[in-house]
């Protein structure tokens, strides 16, 4: 009796092992069968056998063509559907195309853990973009694969760059190649205020803008220990960054611009604004809280939280571009990171011609309109944002005309801590404006933190 | 002193009889193949060989079964990575697009991954077909002996009987190991032999290649580059994993006996009813709580709009303590890491009351009764008695303690995530936070910067400053004859 429980032991020991072993490779995959859109089964499907199930099954055409797509939680209706419409499109193809849940801001981490199993057709965010291209998950389109879309959509892939803002196309290009469809954009920052307690006139410089604040006993929130908000201020005074060829990210910021002002002109700009009782330095991915307290009547923030001001402004709810700030003597704009969401296609995806059309549908002007009218993405394609619906969204209205001043974000992985750091160190007020040697040498230590090699 | 050396002559006895053990397992098989008869000798190349002569062919089948299936893995399988180990592979990936099957046609690459993968598998493998060749040959030389000495030879079903009985181990144990080869031991392999390659962004497969680099992560670690501010962040984050871990660990403890003593008195009424509250922190998730806790205590959380209400935060920026127009607990040094400690005494006591509750039952009432005889105070009877015999029973679970905080990811991760930013641009540069433990930065350097092979050095660094912590510990604290006092 003793021997047959302590062989049970065993086996259960084991088996708990092999059960953990076994989790890590499973994601789960939403099954979107023809007929199955309402319903909402989650098919625990391992992105293994997906992709092994369409290596092997990849074939000429006249049998099924298997493709996995990944999108937002949020999308998934509105590619379940567009989904329906690309298959109809192509009514002489048998398609079984699989929708799973990958977040556009987290898409690059999941696909760099197994690029080989991971989806066919994917949706990001266009930072993730020189991650996912250093690493050779992204098909080039420019290549022999471009002829897909002639043969198959009745238009070039240079059709697809006119159709969108120039900026969009840049910014799912690297080195003169795209990468990725644009799907859509408002993924920058700009100002959100209570016009009860700001005039517009007073939302034009940090200086009124703040004093109005004060003012009226309220603040203005901007997230500062982060690169992507805080490099706001010196891409406005015309500093750059540059993305080397071996990951690393140079930056001048140290130095001075080509505009003519000093690195540490721009830091003590930053320092007088985080230093004015007006202003509350929000942390990273604090500041739809902020907008909920109340806390604030103007902030930096992006269209995802247009909801959240909408209900803390009410009826005073506005939206522009970004204020200038005091550099030196002048008045500079301050500029932004422009963000963009995109579709791209695996560069290991074996049906890769039907990848790369199914990605250009699902961005195309129609799907464009409908993701707007679905969730508000600000369309990418000139005709879908000429939309009168679009251009009377304040939000979106605003985000436009911010992203006159925006920049591909061009930085690679060790930017982040060093430039969030030195926000974090102008935040709590560490560095002193009128000791300039002292934020020189933390614009130095910057420099070199962001532009150290990638080991 | 003694009991000093004593700890690390057991070390040392342990390390002598795992040596010993082999060589004696060496010389057995060199007695086997020098002493044995033909037939013997034919096993080392045919593995059924010494089986067949003592007529034992069902077991004969199956060594040659097994040998024809290690021969037949090798050279179908193992083959075709392991001659690429040496380089880890030089064909790059490279792919053309057919527009008439609308399929991209791939080079036959190489993925270095999968190359160091199943070529450490191979050897694993090879590995272990070599014990068994050996042991074959050592098993077939005593049934030569057996026979040759007119003794019963088994045959097949007595040897499967045997599983069952005097075998009993090899059966029950068999599984467990393979699972733990399969599922620790190659995983473990893995990792060490990434800290000495390449792998990271700039090298990532199947599209890069990445190779052998020899000992350069371990010279980054230890400040071998001048750009490089890993050596920099490695001793600070080391540094306060240990602190963190020792006050951890220490504060639980104690508090949680003092708490169970408390709890124990009899003078504290409505017992049950704070045991079920302080039990309340074990039953909500770890993780809900803890965000809670960073949530509450962040620069614009609750926390801190009431001391600002109530005027705190102005009178420590009066006397110069803060500098901000917050009170930084979860976001400055010393602040944050006093904290963070101090909201783990909250997480960790109820754990160490149960425990300490449950040995102070056990508390040898006479020694109590004559210590209180003989007139001794309470804190007497709590220093002379209740600590020793607390130490002696609950001795091994400190040091895993201990362990368990210095990899206590939860805790730091959940309660600084989102809310810490450095402002030490040494540490920033490499991409560490002065309340990172390494468990913490490994965590971030592999899941945000898939720098695997700095990742892969700080685990061996955490397995060695772990491994050898665990060893003389539990020397010192099992070791001696500590036992016989309290029998």
């Amino acid at each position: 009796m003793k021997k047959i429980l302590a062989l049970l032991l065993a086996l259960v020991l084991v088996l708990s092992l092999a059960a953990c072993a076994g989790d890590t490779t499973t994601n789960d995959t939403t099954n979107d069968t023809t007929n199955d859109t309402t319903n909402d089964t989650t098919n625990d499907t391992t992105n293994d056998t997906t992709d092994d199930t369409s290596d092997d099954t990849a074939a000429p055409s006249g049998e099924t063509i298997s493709l996995t797509l990944w999108g937002a939680e949020e999308d998934q209706a509105l590619l379940g559907e567009l989904v329906e419409e690309f298959k109809a499109a192509y009514p002489d193809q048998t398609f079984d195309i699989q929708i799973g849940v990958e977040s556009e801001s987290t898409a690059r981490d999941t696909i760099l853990t197994d690029v080989e199993a991971a989806a066919d057709v994917f949706a990001f965010a266009n930072d993730q973009l020189n991650d996912l291209v250093a690493a050779g998950a992204l098909l080039p389109l420019d290549g022999d694969i471009a002829q897909v879309l002639p043969a198959y959509a009745g238009k070039t892939l240079d059709d697809v760059k006119a159709a969108n803002s120039a900026g969009s196309v840049e910014a799912a290009s690297k080195d003169g190649v795209m990468y990725a469809f644009p799907m859509g954009g408002g993924n920058n920052y700009f100002l959100y205020y209570d016009s009860t307690k700001i005039t517009a006139e007073q939302a034009e410089t940090w200086d009124t803008l703040l004093e109005a604040a004060a003012a009226a006993g309220s603040k203005v929130g901007m997230t500062l220990n982060s690169g992507w908000y805080n490099a706001s201020f010196f891409l406005g005074a015309g500093f750059s960054t540059v993305l080397n060829a071996d990951g690393t990210t140079t930056l001048d910021w140290n130095g001075t611009s080509p505009d003519g002002y000093t690195g540490v002109q721009v830091a003590q700009s930053m320092l007088n604004i985080a230093s004015h009782p007006g202003f509350l330095a929000v942390t990273d991915g604090d500041l739809s809280n902020q907008i909920a307290s109340g806390a604030v009547c103007a902030v930096v923030d992006g269209t995802w939280d247009a909801a959240a001001c909408q209900t803390a402004f009410g009826d005073g709810y506005a939206a522009t571009k970004l204020p200038t700030f005091t550099c030196g003597e002048d008045q500079v704009q301050q500029a932004c990171f422009s963000g963009f969401k995109l579709i791209g296609v695996n560069a290991y995806s074996t049906n890769a011609g039907w990848a790369v059309l199914l990605a250009e549908f699902l961005t195309n002007e129609a799907s464009q309109t409908a993701r707007f009218e679905a969730r508000q993405v600000a369309p990418t394609n000139l005709n879908a944002a000429a939309a009168d619906a679009v251009t009377s969204n304040l939000a979106i209205a605003a985000s436009s005309a911010q992203d006159v001043y925006g920049f591909v974000q061009d930085v690679g992985g060790k930017y982040w801590d060093p430039a969030a750091t030195f926000g974090q160190m102008v935040a709590n007020g560490e560095l002193k404006v009128d000791d300039e040697a002292g934020i020189q040498e933390a614009l130095d230590l910057l420099v070199e933190g962001a532009g150290a090699s990638v080991e | 002193m003694e009991e000093r050396t004593g700890g690390f002559a057991s070390i040392g006895g342990a390390l002598g009889g795992f040596f010993g053990a082999i060589g004696r397992f060496f010389a057995e098989f060199g007695t086997a193949v020098v002493k044995g008869d033909a037939f013997v000798k034919l096993s080392l190349l045919w593995w059924g060989a010494g089986y067949a002569r003592r007529k034992q062919f069902a077991k004969a089948l199956i060594m040659t079964l097994l040998e024809a299936a290690i021969v037949w893995f090798t050279l179908s399988f193992a083959m075709s990575y392991v001659p690429k180990f040496s380089t880890l592979g030089t064909v790059q990936a490279e792919q053309v697009f057919n527009i008439a099957t609308m399929q991209s046609e791939w080079n036959d690459y190489d993925n270095s991954f999968m190359i160091l993968l199943f070529s450490l598998f191979s050897f694993v493998v090879w590995a272990v077909a070599l014990v068994v060749w050996m042991r074959n040959v050592v098993n077939v030389y005593q049934l030569q002996l057996q026979a040759q000495q007119g003794r019963h030879v088994n045959n097949f079903v007595e040897d499967l009987k045997s599983y069952l009985d005097e075998k009993f181990h090899i059966t029950l144990l068999s599984l467990p190991v393979l699972g733990i080869v399969v599922f620790t031991v190659i995983p473990i392999l893995l990792l060490i032999l990434v800290a000495f390659t390449n792998y990271d962004q700039q090298h990532m497969p199947p599209t890069n290649l990445f190779t052998w680099v020899g000992f350069a992560n371990f010279s980054a670690l230890f400040g071998g580059s001048i750009t490089s501010t890993f050596g920099y962040a490695f001793v600070r984050v080391l540094g306060w994993t240990l602190v963190w871990s020792f006050f951890a660990t220490l504060t639980t403890y104690f508090g949680g006996i003092l708490m169970s003593l408390l709890l124990n008195s009899k003078l504290t009424r409505g017992t049950k009813l704070w045991r079920t509250m302080l039990v309340m922190t074990i039953a909500v998730p770890q993780f809900v709580s803890l965000l809670l806790m960073r949530n509450l205590f962040s620069n614009t959380g609750l926390i801190n709009t009431f001391c600002s209400n109530i005027g705190l935060t102005g009178f420590l920026r009066d006397i110069g303590l803060i500098s901000s127009s917050t009170i930084p607990f979860l976001s400055a040094p010393g602040w944050a890491h006093v904290m963070i400690i101090i909201i783990n005494i909250w997480v960790g006591i109820p754990y160490q009351m149960l425990i300490a509750t449950g040995v102070l039952m056990n508390l040898p009432t006479d020694q109590l009764e004559s210590a209180r005889i003989d007139g001794a105070n309470p804190f007497q009877t709590f220093r002379h008695i209740t600590m020793p015999y607390m130490l002696f029973v609950t001795g091994p679970a400190l040091v895993t303690d201990f362990v368990k905080n210095f990899n206590n990811f939860n805790v730091i991760y959940l309660l600084t995530q989102d809310v810490y930013v450095t402002t030490d641009q040494f540490m920033a540069a490499s991409q560490a936070r002065e309340v990172d433990l390494l468990v913490t930065w490994l965590f971030n350097l592999t899941q945000n910067y898939y720098n695997y092979k700095m990742a892969s050095v700080i685990g061996i660094m955490v397995f060695v400053v772990c491994a050898v912590f665990t060893l003389i510990a539990f020397n010192f604290m099992i070791g001696g004859n500590k036992e016989e006092g309290y029998q």
